[in-house]
């Protein structure tokens, strides 16, 4: 909402500086978000005298100016004024100037002289009503500004309204909240109508079909008007709070809103079939053109305004071509309605429109205030534009608003703000508002809202009132007072806690990407269409199509940001992200929510350096920082086995591994598969873990159970074995586990290799194993005759050779 | 004679030598041939007969052991010499360890959350997914009505949506739970805006105090005791009347412009406060909804962005350089 201080004036004595207004408002619940001054514009417009005038070599029309415009340096400007004649003072706008038309002034060649600026006249400027020649100022000198010789100043100020306070969506309601603040008091503008002639019964009717819909329809006919240009005070009042002037009947309409915040719309009553108004809801599949040309098919919960035929308007929302006001239009019918706000809400947002009537109806306009504004439009339309008033008005109402009065009673008000205030204080707060309360007793304030505070009903609507206008600053800072407690503990809360800080130490960072991806990222992903990924939840009004439905899988979020570090020479990648994924369920309107863990790592183990030569990640850097992961958390007994089918299509085969604890799947790892890389930008090779938080909790023990650590030294021996390739590690350590020996602690692969002089086909693996007791020292013998025992049973059972 | 004195003096010299220099005049005292050990064997006949044999064994120990522990000193001092002889060149970069970090919103969000958690609120958490019921109905949006608007909310369906605000937290959890209520709900929200101050998604802390005789004052009290510890015990707050469907009265909060302490700046627009905060007392309508008592009870809710505090406090200039996860972003945190 924009308001200017010199319309303010009009109803409230404002002495406060426009920053002290600005403030005291934005204090009182009306945010001022914006101040400027309205005439800044005008700082580039300077008073400039006509030193000489010659005509233009080309165009008869046409003069060059020479200009003294204070500056020392004279200027040449062509200028086609009838006016313009040597010695007259006049404006010079110079180049770069913005004038209200929306024309900016250049320097440039008219008809091949080279103009310097523009001369204006006061329409032009924007400050008069005169556009027949330039400007002709009577005092000052050449180079001083326009806006100070013409006492021009006026402050706009742009206001936040916040839904709840549709009053103070015109100037009286601003007014009115500036009179509180200022301590003064609100005056309104006085409408005095002639007496009309004949009466507006014998001539028209209204018919309200749809009350529920429209509780009150007030109408007034004015005959023989002349539509045309508004005068300049009109014109000037429409510019300052940012609307167009169109013809003076519009323009009337437009001011009575501005004014009042009531919205009207006029008719060509000679448009008007049968010469009546009925007011009903649209059938379904009827077509409307409105005011913008825009055709709109209607359904039964539109409301429409209609003559004794057809629509003519869309009510509270936009009028129709067929009956707009035009050059020819003699009697025009006006419209000053109270329309239920949340039938115009479902109408404007359903058929695309957000117009300056809807916004006010869908947030409630005054019940009471339509026959004045009705009133008021009459008054000034015959000001501007001629014709004759028919006499009275029609006020369809098969509604009437009923107040309701709001108790409220002080020391509760008291309670809930922690204030002190007496009751009389809390009842002169009120009425700065024009809230009038009695005090049927002495703790009790009895409230009727006037019609135009549709948003107090409850007693804490009056709380508010008393608080701002008692200032939120000057109410106490106090401590709450509760019972001691704390708060029971969050363990899925801190446990993700605690996966995040691990997965940092292990050198990841943390990404937190957006929770919608695009519809094809299963595909994109490689999943099958039978995999549960599928089963997205889709946003029926997205952004954009990348954002089309909620992820099922971390995976795409990571893969793009690792896409676009590379692009961004980022060419080392180590990012996780935890958090929700979405799975669409048939039977419950919300989807399962799922808390997921997922890290990548793509491009170089160490960046090259002195140490060492640089090493490419490999599947191993995801199975040994998640293997830190798992014994950070102290989860003994996860089995990595090949995925079943269905596990890891995003995964390369072979190259992949399922996570297995007690026979459930925690997740994922291995690299990605190329195709996939590819289909998110990365041309390099990745690799993926991806794990179910919750599962990995429910595997997590909640307390270590200390061992001391063995008192007797442990031996160590080696053994290389020469098997079959295919032969995975796991099991021949596995092997070695099941013998259950009590003096084996523990296996561990330290060599792998293939290639000469192995035998094709065939690797080499070298374990070590630690043998201890618990009660003695181990003799070099019972480790050997041990050792030798399990080296034949692995010869035996793989079908190995020592070397 | 008192072998173990003359013992313990020698070695707690010897061991303290620091140089090659100290540690020989330790050995001239000690072991030289006017040393105080010769000096004691010297003295050996001086002795009974039959006690000559044992001194004479211990102090030859003695001798030895000094004599070790003499040659142990040295070679670590001449060691640390030659070491530093041959140093290496500790500027070279040392062998590289990865260090990752948490995410710039998440670290905000902890920080916010752990004051809140000082000051005795639990941490609640739901569904991103929600009902209408949830998101607007519950929390005194009607259907259909403006308010509704000051949410660019996304749909999943007509009564589905993605959750606008964390706020939904405070129906599920009066809903579950008697008062009072004292809770703080972080977590990701939707809006279907998009521009250099406004991403999809971003991230909310909510937090709603509800009991008997809490009041707006104790709402100023709560949120300056948090700005304080957030931003500086200097940070001035400020409260102004807002609208809020869900409190009554309701307020925003501003602080004082932490980049320029309040004389104006680009970043405050020139008016010397920062909006923060979203606050109120709890809508009467609320605790209708939720089963609650409103002539009996009262609270306050306060709903905070967390991204524009991580803003603020790393001057972070785009908020969508939040969501691109841009390692040279990241590992600034």
């Amino acid at each position: 909402m924009i308001v200017s201080l010199s319309w303010l004036r009009q109803f409230v004595d404002i002495t406060l500086s426009p920053a002290e207004l600005a403030h005291r408002l934005t204090m009182a619940g009306l945010e001022v978000e914006g101040v400027w001054e309205r005439y800044a514009y005008l700082d580039s417009v300077k008073a400039a005298r006509v030193l000489s005038v010659a005509p233009h070599p080309d165009a008869q029309n046409l003069a060059v100016c020479t200009l003294d415009m204070g500056s020392g340096q004279p200027c040449t400007v062509v200028c086609g004024a009838p006016n313009v004649r040597l010695g007259l003072l006049s404006a010079l706008a110079l180049p770069g100037t913005e004038l209200p038309g929306g024309r900016t002034v250049a320097q440039s060649a008219i008809r091949g002289v080279e103009s310097f600026g523009m001369l204006c006249s006061a329409a032009e400027l924007g400050t008069g009503p005169d556009k027949s020649g330039i400007l002709e100022l009577e005092k000052g000198a050449p180079g001083e500004k326009i806006a100070s010789l013409l006492n021009l100043a006026d402050t706009v100020f742009e206001i936040g309204v916040t839904p709840n306070r549709p009053d103070c969506l015109s100037l009286l309601g601003v007014a009115r909240e500036a009179a509180a603040v200022c301590g003064a008091k609100l005056a309104r503008p006085q409408i005095i109508l002639p007496k009309g002639e004949g009466a507006i019964e014998e001539i028209t009717s209204v018919t309200i079909d749809a009350p529920e819909h429209c509780p009150r329809y007030v109408a007034r006919v004015i005959r023989n008007i002349t539509v045309g240009p508004s005068p300049f005070w009109l014109v000037d009042r429409l510019l300052s709070v940012g609307l167009r002037p169109i013809n003076n009947i519009v323009d009337v309409t437009n001011f009575v809103m501005m004014e009042t915040g009531q919205p009207l719309h006029a008719f060509d009553f000679d448009l008007l079939e049968e010469g009546r108004i009925v007011v009903r809801t649209a059938q379904d599949g009827e077509k409307f053109i409105t005011l913008d040309g825009k055709e709109k098919t209607l359904s039964s919960s539109n409301l429409m305004i209609c003559d004794g035929k057809k629509p003519v308007a869309l009510a509270g929302v936009m009028g129709g071509e067929n009956s707009e006001i035009n050059p020819n239009t003699k009697t025009v019918l006006i419209e000053s309605a109270y329309f239920s706000p949340m039938s115009i809400r479902k109408t404007a947002k359903n058929l695309g429109y957000h117009t300056d009537a809807s916004h006010r109806f869908e947030r409630g306009v005054d019940p009471t205030g339509c026959s004045a504004a009705a009133a008021r439009a009459a008054q000034l339309m015959l000001e501007v534009a001629g014709g004759v008033l028919v006499e009275g008005e029609i006020d369809a109402n098969p509604i009437p608003w009923a107040p309701k009065e709001v108790r409220l009673s002080a020391s509760r008000a008291n309670a809930i703000l922690g204030t002190g205030l007496s009751c009389g204080q809390m009842r002169a707060l009120l009425a700065s508002v024009e809230l009038e309360a009695k005090t049927p007793d002495s703790d009790t304030l009895a409230v009727t809202p006037p019609g135009f505070r549709v948003d107090i009903s409850i007693p804490e609507d009056l709380v508010e009132e008393i608080a701002r206008l008692f200032g939120y600053d000057n109410i106490p800072v106090t401590a709450p007072m509760l019972p001691m407690e704390i708060p029971p503990p969050r363990p899925a809360m801190s446990f993700r806690k605690k996966l995040r800080n691990i997965m940092v130490n292990l050198g990841f960072f943390e990404a937190v990407n957006y929770s919608f991806v695009a519809a094809d990222t299963p595909a994109r992903l490689g999943l099958s269409a039978d995999d549960p990924r599928q089963a997205t939840l889709a946003v029926a009004n997205p952004l954009s199509e990348d954002q089309a439905v909620m992820r099922t899988s971390l995976l795409p979020g990571l893969l793009a940001a690792t896409g676009r570090n590379v692009n961004l020479q980022n060419r080392s990648v180590r990012l996780f992200e935890l958090g929700k994924v979405f799975f669409a369920r048939a039977n419950a309107p919300l989807p399962e929510e799922r808390f997921m863990l997922a890290a990548i790592l793509s491009g170089e183990q160490k960046p090259v350096s002195w140490h060492e030569k640089a090493a490419p990640i490999d599947f191993y850097d995801m199975k040994g920082a998640v293997q830190a992961l798992f014994e950070s958390l102290k989860i003994k007994d996860v089995a990595f086995a090949r995925p079943a089918p269905g596990q890891a299509d995003t995964l390369l085969p072979g190259h992949c591994a399922a996570m297995l604890c007690q026979n459930k799947l925690l997740g994922i790892l291995g690299q990605i598969r190329p195709e996939v890389c590819a289909n998110f930008d990365l041309k390099q090779k990745a690799f993926l873990l991806e794990m179910d938080v919750e599962a990995l909790r429910s595997i997590t023990p909640d307390a270590v159970a200390f061992a001391p650590p063995p008192r007797f030294p442990a031996v160590l021996r080696d053994i290389t074995l020469i098997l079959n390739k295919s032969v995975p590690a796991e099991e021949i350590l596995e092997k070695v586990r099941q013998m259950k020996h009590p003096w084996v602690e523990s296996v561990w692969v330290f060599d792998v290799y293939e290639g000469k002089p192995i035998e094709k086909g065939k690797k080499s693996l070298s374990l070590r194993i630690t043998y201890r007791a618990d009660d003695r020292t181990l003799t070099d013998g019972e480790v050997n005759a041990l050792h030798d025992n399990i080296g034949k049973t692995l010869l035996n059972a793989f079908g190995a050779k020592l070397p | 004679m008192d072998i173990e004195r003359l013992k313990s003096e020698a070695c707690g010299q010897i061991s303290v030598a620091k140089d090659l220099d100290e540690l020989n005049q330790a050995s001239v005292k000690w072991l030289g041939r006017k040393g105080a050990l010769s000096d004691l064997m010297r003295r050996i006949p001086e002795l009974e007969p039959d006690l000559r044999r044992d001194a004479g064994q211990k102090l030859n120990a003695l001798k030895k052991e000094l004599e070790a522990l003499l040659e142990e000193v040295r070679t670590r001092i001449s060691g640390s010499a030659l070491a530093l002889d041959e140093g290496l060149d500790i500027s070279l970069p040392g062998r590289p360890v990865p260090a990752g970090s948490i995410h710039p919103i998440n670290q905000v969000m902890e920080e916010i959350c752990d004051i809140f958690v000082q000051m005795g609120f639990d941490v609640v958490e739901g569904p991103e997914v929600e009902l209408d019921w949830y998101n607007f109905e519950a929390l005194n949006f009607p259907p259909d009505h403006p308010a509704r608007d000051m949410q660019d909310t996304f749909f999943v369906s007509g009564d589905v949506v993605l959750r606008t605000h964390t706020s939904s937290l405070q129906i599920r959890t009066m809903e579950s739970t008697p008062p009072p209520v004292k809770v703080i709900a972080p977590g990701k929200v939707y809006r279907c805006d998009s521009d250099v101050t406004h991403t999809p998604m971003f991230h909310q802390v909510e937090g709603l105090l509800v009991g008997d005789g809490i009041s707006f004052a104790d709402l100023k009290g709560a949120l300056t005791l948090f700005v304080q510890k957030m931003y500086g015990p200097k940070t001035p707050i400020r409260l102004r009347p807002s609208f809020f469907p869900f409190t009554e009265p309701s307020a925003e909060v501003d602080i004082g412009c932490v980049i320029c302490k309040g004389s104006g700046c680009r970043v405050c627009s020139g008016t010397g406060w920062l909006e923060v905060l979203g606050s109120g007392m709890v809508h009467p309508n609320v605790f209708k909804n939720v089963g609650y008592d409103s002539s009996l009870i009262t609270g306050f809710a306060f709903g905070l962005g967390v991204e524009r505090i991580a803003m603020l406090k790393y001057g972070v200039d785009d908020l969508r350089r939040f969501f691109e996860n841009d390692l040279r972003f990241l590992s600034q945190f």
